[in-house]
């Protein structure tokens, strides 16, 4: 949906003699001293799939703005290029349109969220929140019918008369961000648009984006200095240092597997268990752990570690078959079904006989919940039901503290439970 | 040697024995130039709509009964400031009117407020062209300059040779003395609306048009309002030193009076004066705040 390629921005007053110092390898630093020019984005490149959330993270100066600007070339980018595609709009390559195809793009189909909000103080909150569908041209019963329903929507239905001086600062983000959604434009972009919010609304206001986002398939660029709100509503991540992008992916992937020292101190204080997932920690079939034998029934499989005596049944795609203790079936069940069953007000018991199974996909939250339920190690299968590998307390333990997945680290658990 | 040091020692004693400009004949002869060639120009085309606007204000403000005309200002001070203003309007202009010079009050009023129409007619959109265009303004701003630092009483001469003696000669002095601030506020309040507000216009798609009109013009209306009031405090004063060349009103009764010695006469000519400057200046001090623009300096 937007594509960047090698966008950049110099500050100053001869950016393009400074491209080809970027180009030679100088850091922002050095050519901030040697020339005074400052780098806002040194060649950031990423595309941005059709409805999903793409979060911007950096430190304070790192150049998030200054790149969410260059998207609809609020600030002229020095250099790259910024695609827009889009079933109605087509293909453009938006920094070589026109004034007038860039205005349509910006009234049609982009809208944006400041971050320090920009409401027009001598209009009401209202006409704020409406300010987009004027420029569309719209009727104005149409205007205010909108402009009602998403200030209903950020819970400032009550405040259509009242002027911005008037609200408190999340009150005006909020403002801010129903102007942004009234236009109905299918690109957000958002400049730390909850930055400013409570914790409770802040979380209200992820909900109902997510919600707006699936809903009506919106495609959201967002910047935001807090870490778990990314992880929280980012399908994938971009962090930022110094003007360049240095790792995308997704939160999962950021965490687990940070490709910089920086992004690793990023992401340090995290809470990986609504990120990290079964899937990454498990110990996988395959593993030096588990004991592989061929018999006429399928494959058959014999955990040693802590459990010697569970033999794990697949059938010939793959799917677990049955569980064995002793010549005896374990009864199998899966992780969602037994944490829906439980009473919320005491703690369940603890069974040393039920085998719990869950997709890959499942965070560790739930598959912590799961452990309530059962002393024994959980199955983890992949999308079509077919057996990944098992998740224990070693593995919940390491992936909570070490946000690592078992394809890193092995021997961690070896030694730790070694029979 | 000897020679140079003696034309140094010259130069220094007196160097404007050495140059002489000729700039008063220079000036006289492009006036009168202008006089000759532009003269029935400007009487056939300058002079009628000034004149008709200034005789459609007076017939229309003197058409108002006082007494009615006393209740209007109170309203209009009420509304645009407060009821304190408004009565203090009322109480000053009533004043004016039992000292016996309201015939001359409405006149001047006429003047003043027909000088500023002119003033807000041209000096608003070439306040918005030097705001739009840098160039535009740095051509303008010596002109501005000039306009406002020439003594007053210069403009009358050359109002006089092109269109006679009377309300209109005095009319465009006043026009030309009063409009420089309405256009440098107005130049300056649309500068100064804050980039963050005409970038979040130009995220939404607005055209230049747009953002002028619904961005910055409003926001910059208050400062917008200040240079309206400093015309009209100029104008009033002009229109004052017009009397000399004949224009109307107030100026005249005090021109008259110290022309005649009668102090009396010329005294309440000037309390009339200061009186309705000061209505003028409370009621649209109160315009300007209630600006929306405004809203946003109350913080
Ligand atoms: N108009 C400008 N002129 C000169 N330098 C600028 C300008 N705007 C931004 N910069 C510089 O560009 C760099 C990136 O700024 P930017 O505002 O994009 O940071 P940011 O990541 O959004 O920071 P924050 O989290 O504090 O909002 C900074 O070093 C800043 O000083
Ligand atoms: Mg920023």
């Amino acid at each position: 949906m937007i594509r960047a390629e090698g966008v950049s921005k110099i500050f100053g007053p001869q950016p393009a003699s400074i491209m080809a110092l970027l180009e030679q390898g100088k850091s922002k630093s050095e050519i901030q001293q040697e020339t005074g020019h400052v780098v806002g984005v040194n060649n950031a490149s990423f595309d941005i799939a059709p409805g999903e959330v793409f979060v911007i993270m950096g430190l304070s100066g790192s150049g998030k703005s200054t790149l969410i600007r260059c998207v609809n070339r609020i600030i002229e980018p020095t250099g790259g290029r910024i695609l827009f595609k889009d079933p109605e709009a087509g293909e453009l390559d938006v920094t070589t349109l026109d004034y007038e195809q860039l205005r349509m793009l910006r009234k049609q189909h982009m809208s944006m969220v400041f971050q320090h909000f920009a409401l027009f103080p001598h209009r009401t909150v209202l006409s704020n929140a409406t300010y987009g569908l004027e420029i569309q041209r719209r009727p104005d019963s149409e205007r205010k019918r909108i402009g009602q329903e998403v200030l209903d929507m950020v819970g400032l239905g009550e405040w259509g008369q009242a002027y911005p001086s008037e609200l408190s600062g999340g009150m005006q983000q909020r403002v801010g961000l129903a102007r942004a959604l009234a236009t109905q434009a299918r690109v957000l972009l958002m400049d730390e648009p909850f930055s400013a919010l409570d914790p409770l609304i802040k979380v209200n206001m992820q909900q109902e984006l997510k919600r707006i986002q699936q809903e009506l398939q919106r495609t959201i660029l967002f910047i935001t200095h807090d870490l778990d709100e990314a992880m929280r509503i980012g399908d994938r991540i971009a962090i930022m240092e110094d003007g360049e992008i240095i790792q995308i992916g997704s939160p999962e992937e950021i965490l687990v597997n940070p490709r910089t020292e920086y992004v690793a101190r990023f992401v340090e204080h995290a809470d990986p268990t609504g990120v990290i997932t079964a899937g990454t920690i498990a110990l996988p079939f395959t593993s030096s752990l588990v004991q592989r034998v061929g018999n006429r029934y399928g494959l058959q499989y014999f955990a040693r570690r802590g459990y010697p005596r569970l033999r794990y049944g697949q059938d010939s795609t793959g799917r677990l078959k049955h569980v064995m203790t002793n010549e005896r079936e374990l009864p199998v069940q899966p992780l969602e079904q037994v944490i829906e069953a439980r009473a919320a007000d005491h703690l369940p018991e603890r069974r040393d006989d039920l085998i719990l199974t869950c997709p890959e996909t499942t965070v560790l939250r739930q598959v912590l919940r799961g452990r309530l339920h059962s002393a024994l190690p959980i199955v983890v299968t992949d999308r079509d039901g077919r057996i990944r590998g098992l998740v224990d307390d070693p593995e919940l333990i390491s992936g909570i503290l070490e946000k690592r997945g078992h394809f890193q680290q092995d021997t961690v658990t070896t030694s730790d439970c070694a029979p | 040697m000897g020679e140079l040091l003696e034309f140094l020692r010259a130069l220094l004693n007196d160097p404007f024995d050495f140059v002489d400009l000729p700039a008063r004949q220079a000036i006289t002869d492009a006036v009168n130039w202008v006089v000759a060639n532009f003269r029935d120009f400007f009487r056939t085309y300058v002079s009628p709509p000034v004149r008709g606007v200034m005789n459609g204000v007076h017939g229309a403000l003197s058409a108002i009964p006082p007494g009615m005309f006393l209740l209007g200002v109170f309203a209009l001070g009420w509304w645009a400031a407060s009821w304190r203003v408004g009565l203090f309007s009322l109480i000053s202009l009533g004043l004016v009117g039992f000292m016996g010079v309201w015939d001359p009050l409405i006149i001047t009023l006429s003047l003043v407020v027909t000088a500023v129409f002119f003033c807000v007619l041209f000096g608003l959109p070439l306040g918005i062209l030097c705001s739009r265009s840098d160039r535009f303004n740095a051509i303008l701003r010596p002109v501005l300059d000039i306009m406002q630092t020439t003594p007053p009483f210069v403009y009358l001469v050359p109002a006089v040779m092109l269109f006679s003696i009377g309300n209109v000669p005095g009319l465009i002095a006043t026009i030309v003395f009063a409009m420089p601030p309405m256009i440098r506020l107005t130049n300056l309040g649309i500068r100064q609306v804050q980039s963050e507000f005409i970038e979040a216009a130009v995220a939404f798609g607005s055209t230049h048009r747009q953002i002028l009109w619904k961005i910055q013009f409003p926001l910059a209306l208050p400062t917008i309002m200040a240079g309206l009031n400093q015309t009209i405090m100029l104008s009033l004063s002009m229109v004052v030193i017009a009397a000399i060349i004949g224009a109307g009103g107030l100026g005249l009764e005090v021109y008259a009076g110290l022309e005649r010695l009668n102090i009396g006469q010329a005294f309440v000519g000037g309390i009339g004066i200061v009186l309705l400057a000061m209505v003028l200046d409370r009621i649209t001090q109160g315009l300007g705040e209630k600006a929306p623009g405004a809203r946003h300096k109350s913080e």
